[in-house]
């Protein structure tokens, strides 16, 4: 390796964890010592933020259990619509499937924040205001385009012998995904789990406007209402601590399945 | 007889890809299907499986009409060129799934399949994945799936051309006695005109989704009824003279020998194959192939000839043979 090369990649962490870090250190240092960093203090570090954040009313655990059923919930309806979906997909018509192909696309690639003002009306006259897990539908529906193109993909490229090997053996439709196509496509449907996943953490305008009870809020609301809490001055400690403990839960999923999520994302790139 | 096929036909949008196909096959018989890629002679193994819609004609096993059954409810024991076992499965689950959805009881599974693993000599592998096994251990787990199907026919794709050469030619036999010991029919497929003649009782030759001859390997070679057999079975290849008067006449390599007042030949190549040799000759009838003895010697002056019995005469036009 050389020099030059240890020089970019020690670039590129710096670029990329360095906010991380930052946050970090913002959570575990007193105002004092954020606002004059090079202050000769007798004691810079506290843990008052995260105290201050996780006795709140209602308490921190309670935003990260709530975003955490969102979270859950959307990942579990995308796929269960997605993965009969995305198979029929990929034994359709050819024709069929391109152009569900492009229509998906489209529909991946809109801006949805178009749309929330809509489904406030819906949820207004359905009655899904206040409910957490009326909020997976959305969710869910706007995760199906992305969450079918990766999922096809997966289908595509198992082998049709092995479909065919499984239907000679006497197994039926359900019992050919059940047993041999699901379990395969495994790895793209993590990665795509996944995905869904995070979009549903991270959402903020629709779970703005359908949440209004401060027991029901997901995280990103929350915290909004953290980091806005005064008009005279911004809660930086309790902020940062904030993050921290919301990125927790999403940091330990990927390091639990960072091989099949690059396994997953990079399927049909290399034929094996 | 117990597989039946009658006028099978299979259309791809206005072509037809395979036509007016009849073949039988009885219980205990191997018959090969060979042609060049694209012939029809896989189409016709996924006609039978069911793996794909028949356009016309019939299709009947042990007197059953079956022709437009789902490929589900065939008993069809298949090995597929690709094995298709399923990599997420130890050996054993491989084996067992087919079972189990059948409604197989639990230890009467685990009992069949102890005793096919014995039987195809894999019973240590039993909780290996597929992909930690050598080809030729793979090609028995497909054959083990297929005969634990207890099926009414069994049809193989190529079964052995992801196998090198050695192992095929060990294999051969014991493939053989393995899909015949319980006396159905079996159709299996290869391009490999050599692997047919040795494991086959018959061969049928396809070309463009006809059907060009039914015979045994022996008739085949001695008997073509067509130039294209001639040129197809028999390796090295049959000589195939220059048509004269609307005849085309074709000679085996072997027929060729050495006679003094022959046609004057100079040797271009020579492959020596240990108990015989091939010598690449050319001569006014242009370039022929001759197969002779190891011992031969190359005389200074070549000259050869053939008996006139051992021609195969054709019709220059349609390439049928000439009787008489």
């Amino acid at each position: 390796m050389t020099l030059q090369r240890r020089l970019w990649i020690v670039l590129l962490l710096t670029w990329s964890l360095g906010p991380l870090l930052w946050q970090l250190y913002t959570s575990f240092s007193i105002n004092e010592a954020l606002v004059t960093p090079f202050a000769d203090l007798p004691q810079r570090w506290t843990f008052a933020h995260y105290q201050a954040v996780l006795t709140g009313d209602p308490p921190f655990w309670r935003y990260l259990f709530n975003s955490l059923i969102v979270g859950a919930g959307s990942t579990v309806l995308t796929l269960i619509i997605a993965i009969p979906a995305a198979y029929a997909l990929t034994r359709s018509q050819a024709r069929i499937s391109q152009v569900a192909r492009v229509v998906l696309i489209g529909a991946a690639l809109f801006p949805y924040v178009l749309l929330f003002l809509a489904l406030l009306e819906v949820a207004r006259s359905l009655n899904l205001g206040n409910h957490l897990l009326a909020l997976t539908i959305p969710y869910a529906a706007l995760s199906q385009p992305l969450a079918i193109l990766l999922l096809s993909s997966a289908f595509r490229d198992l082998p049709i012998d092995l479909e065919e090997a499984a239907t000679l053996e006497g197994l039926d439709l359900w019992q050919k995904l059940r047993w041999v196509l699901i379990p395969l496509i495994a790895p793209a449907t993590t990665s795509t789990a996944i995905l869904v996943f995070l979009f549903a953490w991270n959402e903020y305008p629709i779970a703005l406007t359908w949440i209004s009870d401060s027991n029901l809020l997901t995280l990103p609301v929350a915290m909004a209402r953290i980091a806005g809490s005064s008009i005279y001055s911004v809660p930086y400690g309790a902020y940062a601590a904030a993050t921290v403990l919301g990125s927790i839960p999403l940091i330990l999923l990927v390091l639990m399945f960072q091989k099949s999520i690059v396994s997953g994302l990079t399927s049909g790139a290399v034929k094996g | 007889m117990s597989l039946s096929i009658n006028n099978l036909g299979r259309r791809i949008g206005d072509r037809w890809i395979l036509r007016h196909l009849d073949l039988d096959v009885s219980d205990g018989e191997c018959l090969a299907l060979v042609g060049p890629s694209g012939c029809g002679k896989s189409s016709t193994l996924r006609l039978i499986a069911g793996l794909d819609q028949v356009d016309e004609g019939t299709i009947t096993i042990q007197g059953e009409d079956i022709t437009h059954t789902a490929a589900i409810e065939r008993k069809v024991g298949m090995v597929f060129q690709s094995y298709a076992l399923f990599p997420h499965l130890s050996v054993a689950a491989n084996l067992e799934l087919g079972l189990k959805v059948r409604g197989c009881a639990r230890d009467e599974r685990q009992r069949k399949v102890r005793h096919v693993l014995q039987l195809v000599q894999l019973e240590d592998r039993a909780a290996l994945k597929p992909a930690q096994l050598s080809g030729g251990q793979r090609q028995r787990v497909a054959l083990a799936r297929a005969l634990l199907r207890d099926p009414q026919i069994y049809l193989l794709d190529e079964p052995m051309s992801n196998l090198d050469a050695q192992l095929r030619e060990d294999l051969r036999p014991e493939l053989r006695r393995l899909v015949l010991q319980d006396k159905k029919p079996v159709v299996y497929v290869t391009h490999d005109q050599h692997e047919a003649m040795a494991m086959a009782d018959r061969i049928a030759v396809l070309r463009n989704g006809r059907i060009e001859q039914v015979a045994t390997p022996m008739q085949l070679y001695q008997h073509p009824d067509t130039l294209f057999v001639a040129e197809f079975i028999g390796r090295p290849q049959i000589n195939v003279l220059a048509a004269e008067q609307g005849v085309v006449r074709a000679i085996r390599p072997e027929a060729l020998e050495l006679r003094a007042d022959g046609l004057p030949c100079r040797l271009l190549h020579r492959e020596w194959l240990g108990s015989s040799q091939i010598w690449q000759l050319e001569s006014p009838a242009g370039t022929l192939r001759m197969l002779t003895s190891a011992e031969q010697t190359v005389p200074e002056r070549i000259a050869i000839g053939w008996s006139e019995q051992l021609e195969h005469r054709f019709n220059a036009e349609n390439g049928q043979r000439i009787k008489g």
